[in-house]
């Protein structure tokens, strides 16, 4: 098996289809119809202000939370209350969430493998051999052994994201993967996902890094209110942004 | 304190300062911690020597009298010479024979014996109890959570001493009669007023056999798993460890039930050769001719008053090996039978030569020293009785009471029960607080993970709760295993209650008191040593 390889192919054209998805909590509706479409392969980054509903928005996307209204098509299988598709999705979706959770209990291999073997059923040596690989990609062979707790911030997430990749996702869903890390470590971990979405993956990101989202993203999404306000190339949106609400968000984020 | 200053200070301010260098060093944390640890120790002395003058008072008061020997001396060490002496008064449901006449210490041993009973127990069930419990609580079903809630508010915000009362005299003793007891779920488990009492596997003569058996399918099991775990490393062809493993136990389980059925020829019993049973090839055939009938299939059918006539009167002697096996024997023939209990096998054979009983059943050596005393041994016969290393016992009617299988009295019955509900509603919010200091996040990785319900509860929550958990659960247990002296309460013969009545009896209140405090610390700590261990053993985990 060979990590350096990229991910599986998906088995349709669009990795991701949503299509007029609501949520609400109780009576504040949190996404108020979002339609969006990933390519296989695709690199698509989401920006928006707090509160804008894109950590729910990319959480629906493994069921995390759950979307009321609309559909949403992950490689070809949908999202319903059918418990065998929500494992199904998940199987082939990884997450890596912004404060990293990984399981203070088991060590960094065991981490890594717990998935493989008790989902994938996987041997235990399969699964090892597989977490070395990734652990190695990421940077980190030589902390299999310790405890999460005696890691730094950016090895954690680096972790994390080894964690989700030797479940062999096709599909990679980062929720402000560097927003918990010191200054020092986000470019450590930016440096692992730019690698992955050259290898191939598609991905989709929540993050506040607008360099990555310059450089990486293939189209940037920008949410507000439960909405998407523009879909742009990261060129156009930088730099000819078309909605007044993006030009607003842009100055106040780019003239701090 | 440093005090600069051109001339040499006069003397007056001499003093001066050596009284501000006191008081401001008084001031000094560090001096007041040592001052306040010196006074703290001065009152702790003081303290323990006002407990001693009383205690040596109060042994004064209590005269010569209590420290007799048993050679007629006055001695202070003789202080529980008594507790040899005759009890006298009974125990309901002793854990072991007792009679009256053992001794105090005897008495009180059993009473120890019946107070780990109810701890063991308590603790075990408690804990089951109060896990399902607290993941009830935090059930996302609406009802099971609030049926949780409502257990676990009702049962908390009353005293546990009202409710063993409910429990016991409310519930337990207005059960049914014993000869009406009722049934749980068609189940072999029976609730009267008389406790609870259920079917249970029961060991055999021959049982040590079988499970040297057993204990070589174990070994069996761990060499298969080690030699197919070589054997995958070195082919990589994954293996069956588990069903070769379980497939070898089985067999080598079920070669020793054989062998132990066969090898095992200690029980017999004795019948007169004109009796209701025609020998043919051990009891397997018993044939009853004496209403009329020739086959056991015809029994059933006969009226009562003939079927009366044709039961069977075993006589045995008191916790005889041979009657389970027997009487499976008879059920499994659906020869109706009744048990006569004797204390003595001379008392059985008198019966025998009676009539009073068909058959006396007993250990072969013991029939055939009666055999020798009968005047005419040719007119009766020694029959095999088949032997199985374990008889399932089922309790059935004999007189007033239940026989048979495991039983627990109304009063230990209703100690368990309240204990375990009352501990274990303490401990479902217990297991919730642990379960909820879990954070989110972990739970939210394993589902992203594609872990179902039960591996994510298994995996990640339980063990990461189970740190939270131990600490509280210790002291949980530790109370429980002190309140089952409540057992005086609904009169269950309990290690306090048995020391309550000596204490009684004889007067030494001293004594018994220094005895049963000892006793319950001896437990605890036991109990919290053990506990601890395995709390350090968890916790060193994570770095």
């Amino acid at each position: 098996m060979d990590v350096m390889q990229g991910p599986e192919a998906t088995k349709t054209k669009e990795a991701i289809v949503c299509k007029d998805v609501h949520k609400w909590y109780g009576e504040f509706e949190a996404l108020k119809g979002v339609d969006l479409t990933v390519a296989s392969g695709e690199v698509v980054v989401i920006l928006g202000p707090s509160g804008s509903g894109k950590s729910t928005f990319i959480r629906c996307m493994n069921r995390l939370e759950e979307h009321q209204e609309g559909r949403i098509i992950i490689d070809g299988t949908e999202l319903t209350h059918d418990v065998r598709n929500i494992n199904e999705i998940r199987r082939e979706v990884g997450m890596v969430f912004q404060q990293f959770n990984l399981f203070p209990h088991l060590t960094v291999l065991d981490n890594i493998t717990l998935a493989p073997i008790n989902v994938r059923k996987w041997t235990r040596e399969k699964a090892e051999d597989l977490a070395m690989l990734w652990l190695n990609r990421v940077g980190i062979p030589e902390q299999a052994d310790k405890y999460p707790g005696q890691l730094s911030g950016g090895q954690q997430q680096r972790v994390a994201i080894a964690r989700a990749l030797t479940m062999q996702p096709k599909i990679l869903l980062f929720d402000e993967p560097t927003s918990a890390l010191d200054p020092e470590m986000i470019s450590e971990v930016l440096d692992v996902m730019r690698d992955l979405a050259e290898a191939g993956y598609t991905i989709v990101a929540v993050t506040h890094e607008m360099g990555f989202a310059r450089e990486v993203a293939k189209r940037i999404i920008f949410m507000d209110g439960g909405q998407i306000v523009e879909i742009n190339s990261p060129e156009n949106f930088f730099n000819n942004p078309t909605h007044e609400r993006t030009k607003l968000f842009l100055s106040q984020i780019l003239n701090h | 304190m440093a005090q600069i200053s051109a001339d040499p200070p006069p003397s007056s301010d001499t003093q001066k300062n050596i009284l501000s260098t006191v008081i401001s060093s008084i001031f000094d944390v560090r001096v007041l911690g040592v001052l306040g640890q010196i006074a703290f120790i001065v009152l702790v002395v003081l303290g323990f020597r006002a407990i001693f003058a009383n205690f040596g008072d109060n042994v004064e008061k209590l005269g010569e009298a209590q420290f007799i020997c048993r050679d007629g001396r006055f001695d202070y060490r003789c202080a529980y010479d008594f507790m040899e002496n005759e009890a006298g008064f009974d125990i309901s449901d002793p854990p072991l024979t007792y009679v009256n006449t053992n001794s105090y210490w005897y008495a009180l041993y059993l009473g120890f014996l019946n107070t780990l009973r109810v701890g063991v127990l308590g603790v075990i069930f408690t804990t089951i109890l109060g896990t399902l419990a607290g993941i009830a609580r935090l059930s996302t079903n609406w009802l099971i959570s609030k049926i949780a809630l409502a257990y676990v508010e009702i049962i908390r915000n009353t005293p546990v001493v009202i409710q063993l009362f409910i429990i016991y005299f409310v519930i337990i003793l207005s059960l049914p009669k014993v000869d009406d007891a009722l049934q749980v779920f068609n189940l072999p488990i029976f609730l009267s007023n008389r406790g609870l009492a259920m079917a249970w596997p029961q060991l055999m003569s021959s049982s040590a056999v079988w499970i040297a058996f057993l204990v070589l399918g174990a070994i069996q099991f761990q060499v298969t798993w080690i030699y197919l775990a070589r054997q995958e490393e070195r082919t990589g062809k994954p293996t069956n460890q588990w069903g070769w493993g379980i497939f070898g136990f089985v067999v080598i389980a079920i070669i020793g039930w054989i062998v132990a059925t066969n090898v095992a020829d200690t029980e017999a019993m004795l019948t007169p050769k004109s009796s209701l049973i025609r020998e043919v090839d051990g009891i397997s055939k018993v044939v009853v001719t004496k209403s009329g009938t020739n086959h056991i299939s015809e029994v059933p059918l006969l009226p009562e008053d003939q079927l009366a006539e044709a039961t069977l009167n075993v006589c045995v002697l008191r916790d005889s090996k041979s009657e389970p096996n027997l009487t499976r024997q008879l059920r499994s023939q659906k020869v109706p039978y009744k048990v006569i209990r004797k204390a003595t096998p001379d008392k059985a054979t008198t019966d025998l030569l009676d009539g009073k009983c068909t058959v006396f059943a007993a250990s072969k050596s013991i029939l055939a020293g009666e055999l020798a005393t009968i005047e005419s041994p040719t007119s009766y016969r020694l029959l095999s009785v088949d032997e199985q290393p374990v008889v399932w016992s089922v309790p059935r009617l004999e007189g007033f009471n239940l026989a048979g299988g495991l039983s627990l009295s109304p009063e230990l019955f209703a100690l368990l029960i309240g204990l375990i509900i009352f501990y274990g509603g303490g401990l479902a919010e217990v297991v919730r607080a642990g379960i909820l200091s879990v954070s989110k996040g972990q739970t939210e990785a394993a589902r992203a993970l594609g872990l179902n319900e039960a591996q994510r509860l298994n995996l990640i929550v339980l063990p990461q709760a189970l740190k939270v958990i131990i600490p509280p659960l210790i002291s949980t247990y530790l109370s429980l295993i002190k309140d089952t002296s409540l057992g005086l309460a609904v009169g269950f013969p309990d290690m306090y209650l048995i020391s309550r009545t000596t204490m009684n009896q004889s007067g030494r209140a001293l004594q018994m008191m220094i005895v049963i405090m000892a006793f319950y610390l001896l437990i605890s700590l036991v109990f919290s040593l053990i506990l601890n261990w395995y709390n350090s053993k968890i916790t060193m985990v994570e770095r």
